[in-house]
This record gives structure tokens, C-alpha cells and sequence, in this order.
């Protein structure tokens, strides 16, 4: 069974926590999930196939031109963040004392 | 009477001056506020009505729209905590382009939180139930999109389908459900679960309506660079074509007539039977269905190979919802404490196991093993797609193994019905190929789907092939009549 602190250190590198006995559901549902990903292992000679990352090859993208057009004012990008202070978003300190 | 028409019947009233667009419109905020108590299709209803005169098959026609669309001065939510009170600044396409043709929202409808689940039971606001039975589930993620159909509310909705996020719920609702070629309709102002599986889909109750749709909301957009160029084709007027000689085929490990023949599953065994039966039906009308195999440990790692992708891509692509510039504000001390308190706050236990899921994924020692073998395995599933369309021109199967599942049933998560029936419908988005779900059986009164997959860029053949399926089902514009509500 994957060690509980695996499991933790997966969920901090994404920046979330969870509570001790959701840690306990997870392992117990790793099992059967790990048991499927096995699965994938099942299939006989794929190391030589490219990974496939896109649906189909898509001959017709391209990127667009630089064109000057109507974009979110400063005040739409601030509109949903509760904490503004000089038309800028505001979080606590970056840069520590003494630093 | 309004409920349960559809798309043409509505225009058609319109057109004859029998009915105006405010009047559709109240007449689905009345349902929408009569059933959301009940069945909970609905993370926002619309109560003001707003509209304006198109030229469009669409104008005046009320419907709803999955709350993980961008919709400019109307909350989003995708039915997380984390995005609870987000109220976007810009237009989705697929919004700005109804809004264009005068369609009129009525609502904005529940999801599976993120779009990440098959139960409809994971949004902030509560579980979406199934119409045809409030004990059982409508399936997910676009729970509340096909609920709404279902019920009569609207006669068309916009859902989004990773894996089946449209086409399974369908199944359960009773419903058409059409998730065109990747790239046909732009994801611009779609919330991202996973890029490379992600598509635009819709619900209807029946296959022209479907094509109604798909014609307005198709194009390229210069602000999703993977769609594609405008195929010139007007859908409406080719979803009639004779269809004599088209080839389907039906892979025998899914749904072959003795596939299930040792497994104690009565309504498994029923849906089978009646598939074949369907079949014979559809070869009297000039189809021809010929049976082909398929290697089963392919079919068997769809679903883990759904999961290793999804998840991976889910991880990366919700890393911006920190509570910092939009969502919730965590507590701390730094920016860092802030996010992780945000994020731990604003997202459930479920979407915790996913994103962990995908970390484990993404980790160096396991990404080898997981993550590229799961793209070697899309590939190798895709490339034998690919192999049988040279020769036929779409697969046909059942979406499940029978009607919805009650909320507290459980499936063998190991087994051939779990692993393979119930979840081949992602090799559509693995190979981003045109797919539609449409009801073909009622098993204990409950509809049940079946599945038309075709080659890439064929959306109008798709179409055609299923309208044809839909007159010899006769299972067409079928919606619950459940609730004492005449309007």
C-alpha cells in the first residue's frame, strides 16, 4: 500500500492539504487505482510508439497576427480579486527582513 | 404549451407569430424554478429576460449553458467553492456566438466540480438528479445541462465532454448528445480540464436539432488556435441523406451478442439483446454492421489511460485558481500560505484525489510507466480506430451496460462491463473523433443510449448516419413528463 506521506507530499507540491482520514480513504482507493494503471503496462511492444499528445495533426493552425484590439481594462482584470491597492492586486510581503 | 418542443416546433411558432420570444423565455424560467428544488439543474437562473432580433434558426429559442463557461457579468462557478463568486469579464465563443444568433439563456446549469466526474454528484450546490427517476443518477459532468433537456425546460443546452461528459449523461437523460471533431466549435472562454481531450458538446432531443446547433456554433476562432477552418458544410441540409451502403462496425469486445453471455447482470444482458435487435433493424434500412475485434487489454487500459491524461493535464491546468486574483482569499502570511490555504479550502476531497492522481502521475519515477505509456496506449487505441474507419464509416455500440445507476449503487471497478462498457466512449476524445449518443432502448422505463463514432472532420456523415438511427428507434424528442406544471 502507498505510504500515507507519499500521498501528502503529492497533495503539498500542489499546494492543497487534506484532512488525516481523507488521506486513508485516498490509500485504500490507490490500491485499485494503481491495479488499473497496471493495465496500461499489460500492452505488449509499446515502447517503440510516439506518445500521442493532440487528438489528430491539425494542418491548418497557425498563429495569429498582432493586432491592436479591445482588451480587459485594468479594472475588469482587478474585478474579481478582493484585495486591491494601487490598481494592483495586493498579497503580503515577497521579500523577507533583511533580505 | 411549451415544454418538452423542440427546436424546430419553437421556430416554427415564432415564425408564425404564434409565440414571442419573452413568452418562451418565462415560460422556461417558470420550469427551471419549479424543478431546481427537485432535480437541481441549475447553479444560476437567468430572471431578467435578454435578447436581441437575429436572422437565425436559433433566434428567440431559449437554453442553458454549463456553468464552466465564461459568461461576461454572469457568475461561473464550474460548481467549485474555489470559484464560487467569480463573476467573469469576457465572453466564451460558444456564448458570444449564441448570443449572436439570438438564443436566449435561461440558466447556467450544474457540473461535476472542475468538469471532473461521471456522477453529477460532486458540485458546491448539491447532486443533479435523473429526471426519469429522482433515485438514480443523470451522470456527469454536464449533470445539469442534460437534466434541464430532460426535463422540458429547454430544448437545447451546452455541455462539455472530456470523456463523455455529454454522450453518457445523454444516455441516462434520454437524449441526443454531440460532441463534433475536436476544433470544430472553440473552447475559448471553456474553463480547462484537459486540453487535448476537451471538446465542446450538446444536448438536444433530437438528431436535426443537434445539427441546428452545431451549424451556428462551428468555425474557426482566432483565439483558440486549435480550431479548425469552417468545413463550408451546412449540417441541416445533409442530416437527411439516403444512407444505403454505410458501413458501421461494432467492436465484439464491447458489445458483442455473447460478450456478457456468463455475467449475472439482467439489465446488461437486456441492453445487449436489444443493441443486436436495433442492429437488424438498421441493416433492413440499407446499413451494413459487420462485426470486428479488437485486442482486450486496449480496451481494458482506456479508462486508466483516460485517468492518467486527464488527470495530468487537470493539474497543470487548474494551477491558476489560487484565490489570489480571482476566488476565495486564503489566510496566511504569505503568498504561499495564502494559496495553499485557498486551495485547501476551495477544493473537495474528491478533487483532491484527482489532482493528487495526476501529481503521482507526473512524478519523474512514474512518468515513463504512466504518463507517456498512457499517450503510447492513446495512440495505439486511436491508429486502430483509424485502421477501421478505412473501411467503415463509423462504430456503433451502446453508451453503458443499462439505464443510470441509483446513487448508492457501486460498480466493480475491475470488471469488463466497468473497465470496458462503461467507458470506451473516451476513444472519441482520444482520437477527438465526431461522436453521438441517442436513446435506442427503454429498459424498466429508463432510456438508454447508443453511440455512432465516425472519422475525424466527418461531423455531417455522423449526423446523418444517427438521424437515420433515430427513425428506426422512434425514440425521438422523448423528455420526463414528471411534475404537475402546465406550461
Amino acid at each position: 500500500m502507498i505510504a500515507k506521506e507519499k500521498l501528502k507530499d503529492y497533495a503539498n507540491k500542489l499546494m492543497f492539504d487534506m484532512k488525516d482520514e481523507e488521506y486513508t480513504t485516498l490509500q485504500e482507493e490507490f490500491d485499485i487505482i494503481l491495479k488499473q494503471m497496471d493495465l496500461i503496462g499489460n500492452i505488449p511492444n509499446i515502447s517503440s510508439v510516439d506518445p500521442m499528445t493532440f487528438p489528430f495533426k491539425l494542418e491548418e493552425a497557425s498563429l495569429r497576427e498582432d493586432e491592436v484590439g479591445d482588451y480587459l481594462t485594468v479594472s475588469e482584470v482587478l474585478e474579481n480579486s478582493h484585495h486591491q491597492v494601487n490598481d494592483q492586486v495586493k498579497v503580503p510581503k515577497v521579500v523577507g527582513e533583511g533580505e | 404549451m411549451y415544454r418538452g418542443k423542440n427546436i424546430q416546433e419553437l421556430r416554427e411558432e415564432l415564425d408564425k407569430k404564434e409565440t414571442i420570444p419573452e413568452e418562451l423565455f418565462d415560460k422556461a424560467n417558470r420550469l427551471a424554478h419549479y424543478f431546481q428544488d427537485d432535480y437541481n439543474s441549475f447553479v444560476t437562473i437567468i430572471d431578467k429576460f435578454k435578447y436581441k432580433d437575429r436572422d437565425s434558426k436559433l433566434n428567440g429559442i431559449p437554453y442553458a449553458l454549463k456553468d464552466n463557461f465564461s459568461t461576461s457579468g454572469i457568475l461561473t462557478t464550474a460548481s467549485s467553492n474555489i470559484l464560487k463568486d467569480y463573476v467573469p469579464v469576457y465572453d466564451a465563443t460558444v456564448f458570444k456566438k449564441l448570443k449572436s444568433a439570438g438564443a436566449v439563456l435561461v440558466g447556467k446549469t450544474v457540473l461535476d466540480e472542475l468538469a471532473m466526474g461521471g456522477t453529477g454528484t460532486t458540485g458546491h450546490t448539491g447532486i443533479v438528479r435523473n429526471p426519469w427517476d429522482k433515485e438514480r443518477m443523470i451522470g456527469g459532468s454536464s449533470a445539469g445541462s442534460a437534466s434541464a433537456v430532460a426535463l422540458g425546460i429547454v430544448p437545447f443546452s451546452i455541455g462539455s465532454d472530456t470523456g463523455d461528459s455529454v454522450r453518457k449523461p445523454a444516455s441516462h437523460g434520454g437524449l441526443v448528445g454531440f460532441k463534433p471533431t475536436y476544433g470544430r466549435i472553440s473552447r475559448y472562454g471553456l474553463f480547462a480540464f484537459a486540453s487535448s481531450l476537451d471538446h465542446v458538446a450538446m444536448f438536444t432531443r433530437n438528431v436535426m436539432d443537434c445539427a441546428i446547433v452545431t451549424d451556428v456554433l462551428k468555425g474557426k476562432d482566432i483565439n483558440d488556435m486549435t480550431t479548425l477552418n469552417d468545413d463550408g458544410k451546412c449540417y441541416v441540409d445533409l442530416v437527411d441523406k439516403d444512407i444505403k451502403g454505410k458501413k458501421l462496425f461494432y467492436i465484439k469486445e464491447i458489445c458483442g451478442k455473447d460478450t456478457y453471455k456468463d455475467v449475472d447482470d439482467k439489465e446488461l444482458r437486456e441492453t445487449i439483446t436489444k443493441f443486436h435487435e436495433m442492429l437488424d433493424k438498421l441493416r433492413e434500412e440499407g446499413f451494413i454492421i459487420e462485426e470486428v475485434s479488437m485486442d482486450k487489454a486496449l480496451l481494458e487500459a482506456i479508462y486508466p489511460t483516460y485517468m492518467c491524461i486527464s488527470c495530468a493535464e487537470a493539474t497543470s491546468n487548474n494551477s491558476n485558481l489560487t484565490g489570489i486574483q480571482f476566488g476565495p482569499r486564503g489566510e496566511g502570511n504569505s503568498v504561499e500560505e495564502i494559496m495553499f490555504d485557498a486551495r485547501t479550502k476551495g477544493f473537495s476531497e474528491l478533487i483532491k484525489r484527482r489532482f493528487i492522481l495526476g501529481s503521482y502521475i507526473l512524478q519523474r519515477e512514474n512518468q515513463e510507466k504512466l504518463f507517456l505509456n498512457a499517450g503510447r496506449v492513446r495512440r495505439m487505441i486511436v491508429d486502430k480506430m483509424n485502421e477501421f474507419f478505412k473501411e467503415y464509416d463509423g462504430m456503433i455500440a451502446p453508451c453503458s451496460g443499462g439505464p443510470a445507476s441509483k446513487f448508492d449503487s457501486t460498480s466493480e471497478k475491475l470488471s469488463d462491463r466497468y473497465l470496458i462498457l462503461e467507458n470506451h466512449l473516451a476513444i472519441g476524445n482520444f482520437g477527438g473523433f465526431p461522436s453521438i449518443t441517442l436513446p435506442f432502448a427503454m429498459i424498466n422505463d429508463l432510456p438508454v443510449g447508443v453511440n455512432i463514432t465516425g472519422r475525424v472532420r466527418e461531423d455531417d456523415l455522423v449526423l446523418n448516419m444517427a438521424n437515420y438511427v433515430e427513425k428506426v428507434t422512434g425514440l425521438k424528442d422523448i423528455y420526463s413528463k414528471v411534475g404537475d406544471i402546465d406550461v
